[in-house]
């Protein structure tokens, strides 16, 4: 059984835990372009080395990072999405006058 | 306290709230009570016996008693201003003291349970305070469009974003179980992935892991001298992980006892 450390539960057996894909930076959505915007949310770099991707504790849902180098399948280092979430994101509402247009 | 009376007989059905595992109960010719609303096996063959099947390993179910949880940003500090004692690591759990049991799930989180007598008083004066609080609040929210229309303001104030609490009431979406007796961790072993021995896994330690292939919250919580586990987990799994945990006891001579053996072990000292 490969075993993989959650960083809030512990070392646990992998069948606990669900992949949530690449972890990318988010583009600033008031100003980022649509195509830039569509790469984001539904394509991944499937890059060969060191990536970041999103795991979930799915006994506990708890949702984390995780650095995994994709060609020895070997995982770095597991961390608390605090380390990159650490502000509000707040998404400006747009008005009636920019929801007509 | 409750107003619970074991010389009275009742029915599964009679309280509010009935265990998804009644008609297993049923099955096993168990002796039911009430306490508060709900109602919960009291014992299925003699009290006396149970205890001896309770310490050696023994399956309760306590899905009829009170529980319910926080969650949010907030959620830690509200709990502190209701006078809940709050552990300080997550995973772990701090007895209060009418004897109900905090759980920090995350650093946002917090599941509580009643003691065994099944007292509510705690549980439902924390689900009215942040009842009374969600009011509060939305009519703060209210005043606070009101006042964003009125200066055309594009954001709420900083204060309309204070760290929020919200509600988690367990007790319609988690079965509650409890496997008692010295021959428990080893049990666990068969099901579990977790190393639950008592010398591992303390008292009021908590493991959010996989029993049986059933996602669950496992709590220690010993009853005096008697290693006790709490599994709470999902309610539409409840028969499957009862059958299955006495499938696995079988080997360990385990059975299904009442909550009355619990209390027995518990005054043990």
């Amino acid at each position: 059984m490969k075993l993989l450390t959650c960083p809030l539960n512990g070392q646990r057996n992998i069948s606990e835990f669900t992949y949530g894909g690449e972890y990318h930076p988010m583009p600033d959505p008031n100003t980022t372009d649509s195509r830039a915007w569509a790469e984001h949310v539904f394509f991944h770099d499937n890059a060969a080395g060191v990536v970041t991707e999103w795991w979930c504790h799915t006994a506990s849902s708890f949702w984390f990072l995780a650095e995994r180098n994709t060609i020895t399948d070997k995982v770095i280092r597991t961390f608390d999405t605090s380390e990159i979430f650490n502000e509000r994101v707040d998404f400006k509402v747009p008005d009636a006058a920019e929801k007509q247009s | 306290m409750t107003d619970y009376n074991p010389l009275l007989p009742i029915a599964p059905a009679q309280g509010n709230r009935r265990s998804p595992l009644y008609r297993r109960h049923v099955d096993l010719q168990a002796k039911f009570e009430q306490v508060g609303d709900a109602v919960l096996v009291s014992h299925y063959v003699k009290p006396g016996i149970e205890v001896l099947l309770a310490a050696n390993l023994g399956l309760v179910d306590l899905s009829t008693m009170p529980r319910t949880g926080f969650k949010g940003a907030g959620a830690p500090a509200w709990a502190a201003s209701q006078r809940v004692k709050l552990p300080k690591l997550p995973n772990t759990a701090v007895t209060q003291k009418d004897g109900s049991v905090v759980a920090k799930l995350s650093h946002q989180e917090l599941l509580i349970v009643s003691n065994i007598m099944g007292s509510a008083t705690s549980i439902d004066r924390l689900n009215r305070e942040h009842l009374n609080r969600e009011h509060s609040n939305k009519e703060h929210l209210n005043r606070e469009h009101l006042n964003r229309e009125h200066s055309n303001k594009e954001h709420l104030s900083k204060q309309t974003l204070a760290p929020q609490t919200y509600s988690l009431p367990r007790a319609d979406s988690h079965s509650w179980l409890a496997v008692t007796g010295n021959a428990a961790a080893e049990m666990f072993s068969k099901i579990c992935g977790v190393d639950l021995r008592v010398h591992k896994f303390a008292h009021n330690q908590v493991a959010q892991t996989s029993v049986a292939k059933i996602n669950g919250v496992i709590l220690r919580h010993d009853l005096a001298t008697t290693p006790c586990f709490y599994i709470l987990s999902d309610i539409t799994s409840t028969e499957f992980l009862w059958d299955s945990l006495l499938d696995a006891m079988e080997e360990y001579r385990g059975a299904a006892v009442g909550v009355a053996a619990m209390r027995s072990l518990a005054a043990n000292k």
